[in-house]
């Protein structure tokens, strides 16, 4: 169209020759779409790309597994979850391990599916693991909501939910560039990332599709080499810079924030969300008052250092040999959006 | 004679008197009369000439009745296409059924009638079989198991070893139907989607290929697994390469859709009407082009290559043009959020 | 973090919305997006309507970079 011919978002990335830069795609979806896009061969050596601690499943404490097999085989409920938690290692099992002893483990696509189903069978106790960040609490506080207004006692979240700000927070230097996470966003909206430039923290809002992938990344590149501090939303369509209001209120209305414990990163202050006293008795913590369970990880496992971008899955000494996605060692290895995951599945990959 | 309707298989059914030799000839017999079928302990054959093949298989399904088939066809079709890939011609076929007690005699002689219509469809006798009742809660439903026997065309030599660089990859239909709609019959999901099993006896398609050309080295049906296990099943024992095109892999929009609601990959969902066959690029055209022709394949396409490179690897190009690997198929297929 | 599927709204009733992705169909969660409309398209997380969006990643990664250079 111009008369000179534009360059495109790829053409970008292939021929950059600026300063070494480190990109952290904050979200896992990300980190497996990049992958599985092989947009990482793309990039020239100096672009180093960093898997963040964006997937809920391998930011999950081994303690949580302990609790939700605890509650399937201890007290006999139902347990409801995403399919990705399934195979996470606990202490002494995961919850496959647990339904081999016999656990009612039941993989839902959604937390209103779970309350349809406790609503179905009034005989059991379920119990949903209400684990994501700010994208899926909403859908756990309306699986609450419909719960209490079809009366059912039989229905509670065992909650490891958790926010990215304080995540950000303790992310600081761990990369040049964050890839921002799109679906949180499309929740929170902008204003924390705009601030965060003040801070001299830059990033960009990425969608998922190859083209937002490809434009994120450059629009990433060409800002960076500018050399201040930076924030675009390269992701529209669908992130308004107020983000959803309706979800923000529901979450606001329903949770609190409480400590939270990551794995990898310790216990983060008021990263976690947990339910007001108001709707206590949905939480199964208080439900069954489960006893304080201190989860122990594989000391061989470097989750925490993979998430935190301190070192390369491959670094792990364990990776692919003891550690494969058959039989996980650390959670990044389980979730298909953790970093492991990814590398040993990609394992080409630079 | 009364009706079946209403009536459900019992332990006395299992128990070898007077029960069992009804549900036999009211049931089995019915369906399966042909002049090798036997009423003694064994089948007596005359034994094909040249070389033989020899495949066994259990079934298990749950739901047993689904959109495209139910476990009676599977469990005809997943026997007779495990020959037809060694290119065999299906010739006898023995099943061994455990009925949970209480199933429903009506649906066990709608599963019988359909073996009998897939087993004359793909030309094989049931010869002999087995029936043992198990108690309430042992199985589910019911499960069987078949034992095929066919004739090797002469001429005709392929198998997973005998993949070489310069071979297309053929796939005979889209994937993953069939695995797509047991998810959706299972109803654990809330998704409802307008897609049928793929379910079919390739034998006659196979034939047709053959007829075609001789020039083939490997003929695989992707079950369990899907056609991206197969591909790698292949890469190792042929200690090659594969490279796949991802566009060019058929996939019907609505499995497209459901696997992207449930963020699973079209290419490990079971099937069980595909065939994946690898022949020397000069002949690929051709076999397509028979394979268009035949019902159960009107979509087959070529969708890669095999390599010298990577070898033990499928490597695809992506939709933006990169290479990247194929992930090794994994456990169990689990929808995720994240 | 968030597995996101691009949907079209075929139908609407008292909080729920049923979407379909390629003719694969499914009740979602509307409580989260007022005035929505069959032939809108959503963002799906979890069974939940997250965002409104257009359907097009062209548009939107056009003009971002049109703004760059």
């Amino acid at each position: 169209m111009g008369e000179e011919k534009k360059r495109t978002a790829r053409e970008i990335i292939e021929n950059y020759d600026g300063p070494a830069v480190r990109i952290m795609e904050v979200c896992g979806t990300h980190t497996h779409e990049i992958f599985r896009l092989g947009i990482r061969k793309l990039l020239p050596p100096q672009v180093e790309l960093i898997s963040g601690p964006g997937c809920p499943v391998c930011v999950t404490p081994v303690g949580f597994i302990d609790e939700a097999v605890w509650l399937a085989l201890e007290k006999g409920v139902t347990i409801c979850t995403f399919g990705d938690l399934v195979r996470v290692p606990g202490t002494k099992m995961s919850l496959a391990g647990a339904r081999e002893k016999g656990a009612k483990i039941r993989i839902v696509y959604s937390p209103a599916d779970a309350e349809k189903y406790a609503l179905e069978h009034p005989e059991e106790q379920v119990v949903f693991l209400s684990v994501g960040f700010e994208t899926t609490t909403p859908a756990e506080c309306l699986s609450v909501k419909q719960a209490k207004k079809d009366g059912l006692s039989n229905y509670s979240l065992l909650m490891a939910n958790k926010t990215m700000p304080q995540a950000y927070e303790a992310l600081k230097g761990s990369a040049d560039v964050f890839l921002y996470p799109g679906h949180v966003n499309a929740i929170t909206g902008t204003e924390l990332c705009e601030d965060l430039v003040n801070e001299g923290v830059s990033g960009v809002v990425a969608g998922f599709t190859a083209k937002e992938l490809l434009t994120a990344l450059a629009v990433s590149l060409v800002k960076f080499q500018e050399g201040k501090p930076f924030f675009v939303n390269c992701y529209p369509r669908v992130v308004k810079p107020e983000g959803s209001r309706e979800a923000q209120q529901l979450t606001d209305e329903m949770t609190e924030a409480c400590d939270s414990e990551w794995r990898g990163l310790g216990v983060i202050q008021k990263s976690g969300v947990q339910l007001k006293e108001e709707w206590s008795t949905f939480d199964a913590r208080k439900k069954y008052a489960i006893p304080p369970i201190q989860g122990k990880a594989n000391p061989a496992c470097r989750c925490g250092d993979v998430l935190q971008g301190k070192c390369k899955p491959s670094d792990c000494k364990v990776f692919g040999k003891g550690c494969t996605p058959q039989h996980p060692i650390g959670a990044c290895m389980v979730s298909n959006e953790g970093a492991c995951s990814a590398y040993y599945a990609y394992g080409d990959c630079k | 004679m009364s009706t079946l309707k209403d009536k459900t298989v019992t332990m006395a059914h299992g128990a070898g008197g007077r029960q069992t030799s009804e549900l036999i000839d009211r049931i089995f017999a019915a369906h399966f009369a042909n002049p090798d079928l036997t009423a003694d302990d064994a089948a007596v054959l005359t034994p094909p000439t040249g070389k033989m093949a020899v495949s066994t298989d259990g079934f298990i399904v749950s739901p047993a009745f689904f959109p495209g088939g139910n476990i009676g066809k599977l469990s005809i079709c997943g026997t007779v296409n495990d020959l037809a890939c060694m290119g065999a011609k299906p010739l006898y076929l023995t099943c061994a059924f455990v009925i949970e007690e209480g199933f429903s005699m009506e649906k066990l002689e709608e599963i019988v009638a359909t073996m009998e219509k897939t087993a004359s469809e793909a030309g094989v006798h049931i010869v002999s079989g087995d029936t043992k009742v198990a108690g309430k809660g042992q199985v589910d439903g019911v499960f069987i198991t078949t034992t095929g026997m066919g004739q090797i065309e002469e001429g005709v030599r392929v198998g997973g070893t005998l993949a070489q660089p310069g071979d297309a990859i053929i796939v005979t239909g889209d994937v993953g139907r069939h695995g797509c709609t047991i998810l959706l019959a299972r109803e654990d999901f809330g998704i409802e989607a307008d897609v049928t099993s793929d379910c079919a006896p390739l034998w006659n398609t196979v034939e047709a290929v053959m007829n075609t050309t001789h020039n083939l080295h490997v003929i695989r049906d992707a079950t369990r697994g899907g056609v991206g296990t197969v591909l790698y099943e292949i890469a190792g024992q042929s200690n090659v390469g594969i490279r796949l095109d991802a566009a060019a892999v058929p996939v019907a929009p609505e499995v497209k859709g459901v696997c992207g609601m449930l963020g699973l990959e079209p290419l490990y969902l079971a099937c069980e009407g595909r065939m994946v066959i690898m022949a020397p690029k000069s002949e690929a055209e051709k076999i397509v082009e028979t394979l268009r022709q035949c019902p159960y394949s009107k979509d087959a396409a070529i969708i890669g290559e095999v390599t010298a490179d990577q070898p033990g690897k499928v490597v695809m190009t992506t939709e933006i043009g990169t290479q990247a690997l194929l992930p090794q198929p994994g456990g169990e297929l689990l929808p995720r959020i994240c | 973090m968030c597995v996101g599927l691009s949907a079209k709204v075929v139908k609407i009733s008292e909080g729920t919305a049923v979407v379909d992705a390629g003719g694969a169909k499914r009740e979602v969660s509307a409580q989260l997006l007022e005035d929505l409309e069959p032939g809108d398209y959503v963002m799906v997380h979890a069974g939940v309507a997250i965002a409104k969006i257009t359907d097009e990643d062209e548009d939107e990664t056009d003009h971002l970079m049109e703004e760059l250079l």
